[in-house]
């Protein structure tokens, strides 16, 4: 084993990250229940207090784990299993299966640093801009309102004008949760889809075929549209724009459209209706050329 | 339901049916695919009497696709209507037994093992009439589409995967006015049909 790893200092970084996750869960237990009674007559300020008394502790975790984690060795590379390839040469009955266990545990973790080292490097481009933290100048944020809390109205026309755009795309608005609109949007004889509306901000797609019946959570039963279902949450967060809210909703509901040879048109690259392994019509369309591709294709 | 292409496939020469579907069921299940029960799909054609006026004939079909519906087909001059009415409708034939005769000796199905591939459903069934064998049809439906037009290629291409690139892949007679309309269980009905009655017209081919 490599000798730099020391077991203590793992065993309290993750015993300081469990702490974090259950704070959090605190803090969302307790926005859940709401106020109490035993939060009496001012209720309302004290039911503050305890979120604020919450989240503290949330902060106060986060920085412990952050502590413990920085004293963490880096892991240069993949793990070397040393002696425990002996476990290959056992010879009790009941201690052989841990040999494929460990195999099996190593290759995890070979993934998890793998996909991990991809993640840090994409995430450190920050290129989901889900926040108005580096939205340009500050300047512009003086001006800036709130897209969370837009008036029904407003949203109502944003969506209209883009229903009048299109005379294969029908989008009809209900607002069944409250003033947060839904939206369904049925595209040709080709799919249907339900997006989530909070403010003039997207929340949540769900893409279905023609003959099935729409709803926000469940999701298709053919493997195509959920394909689809996911591609459409990351156009959604491609076109997310906190400044431009209209803009993103557009640009997104331009990109859905293009959906609409999604069985007739071949892959741009490949010139194939089905991909061969996965036997799917190109479920993917270009953010800027709209253009069709297999997933596995659109590189 | 989505959109379904029955297409024939000739048997070769020397061999036999039998054959042929064990071939093929090798080669889809190479592609991934999972043997998900038996499918069955049969025809019996019925003439009115002759005291009723000009003959006319009403075929009966039953698919295991859909349980428990019957469908009939009126052949009506050039026009076909038809009918899709629940299990009673055969006892309601057998009280018609004054009016329309069966010609049991006509009475044909198609029947075999039936496939899922991701979002296609592959039947691939052997056609027998009075005990004798006629035929290999092979159904493909590609559930996620309802209209004809939009998945024509991409139906084409698969059967040419599945079959062979220098099969010739034609649009059913039956779907020719009908790419562009909203794919229903009649138009397989009417698919099985088509080239039930060609089967019939032919002599019977070999042993199964
Ligand atoms: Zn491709």
């Amino acid at each position: 084993m490599n000798p730099s790893i020391n077991v203590e200092q793992l065993n309290s970084a993750l015993t300081s990250l469990r702490t974090l996750r259950s704070s959090v869960s605190q803090v969302f237990e307790a926005l859940s229940n709401g106020l109490r009674a035993d939060h009496g007559e001012d209720g309302k300020e004290k039911f503050l207090l305890e979120l604020q008394e919450l989240l503290n502790n949330v902060n106060i975790n986060l920085r412990d784990l952050e502590q413990t984690t920085n004293g963490l060795p880096i892991p240069t590379g993949s793990f070397n299993l040393g002696n425990t390839t002996y476990l290959s040469q056992e010879t009790t009955q009941d201690r052989q299966a841990l040999y494929t266990q460990l195999v099996n545990s190593y290759k995890w973790t070979d993934k998890v640093h793998e996909y991990s080292s991809f993640a840090h490097s994409i995430l450190s481009q920050n290129s989901l801009r889900r926040s108005y933290a580096n939205s340009g100048s500050t300047k512009r944020r003086g001006k800036l309102q709130s897209n969370h809390n837009v008036p029904p109205g407003q949203v109502d026309n944003v969506i209209n004008t883009i229903d009048r755009s299109y005379t294969d795309m029908k989008i009809t608005i209900s607002r069944p949760y409250a003033s947060n609109a839904v939206v369904q949007i049925s595209l040709g004889h080709v799919l249907k889809a339900v997006v989530a509306f909070k403010g003039l901000l997207m929340e949540w797609v769900m893409v279905k075929g023609y003959g099935e019946t729409l709803d926000l959570w469940n999701e298709s039963r053919h493997n195509v549209f959920r394909k689809v279902t996911e591609n459409a949450h990351a156009a959604m967060l491609h076109f997310y724009s906190p400044t431009l809210p209209e803009l993103a909703v557009r640009s997104f509901m331009t990109w859905l459209h293009s959906y609409v040879n999604l069985f007739s048109e071949a892959c741009k690259r490949c010139g194939c209706h089905l991909h061969h392994t996965s036997l799917l019509p190109p479920a993917w369309r270009d953010f800027r050329t709209l253009e069709p591709f297999h997933d596995e294709c659109k590189q | 339901m989505g959109v379904t292409v029955l297409q024939q496939f000739p048997v070769p020469e020397n061999k036999t049916g039998t054959y042929v579907i064990e071939m093929l069921s090798k080669r889809i299940l190479a592609l991934g695919a999972t043997q998900q029960g038996q499918f069955l799909v049969d025809c019996e054609s019925y003439l009115s009497h002759p005291q009723m006026g000009t003959t006319k004939t009403v075929h009966i079909l039953h698919n295991s696709e859909q349980p428990a519906s019957v469908f009939s087909i009126l052949e009506s001059g050039n026009k076909n209507i038809h009918v899709i009415a629940d299990g009673l409708f055969d006892l309601f034939m057998i009280k018609l037994s004054q009016h329309y005769t069966s010609k049991k000796q006509t009475k044909i199905e198609s029947k075999g093992p039936r496939f899922e591939l991701g979002d296609f459903c592959i039947k691939l069934g052997s056609v027998t009439m009075n005990q004798s064998f006629k035929g290999i049809l092979i159904e493909v439906e590609y559930r996620p589409c309802v209209t004809a037009n939009a998945v024509w290629g991409l139906l084409r291409e698969f059967l040419q995967g599945l079959l062979g690139s220098s099969t010739v892949i034609q649009p059913p007679q039956h779907l020719k006015n009908r790419m562009s309309e909203i794919y229903t269980p009649i138009d397989t009905v009417h698919q099985y049909l088509e080239l039930f009655s060609a089967y019939r017209k032919t002599t019977a081919l070999r042993v199964q």
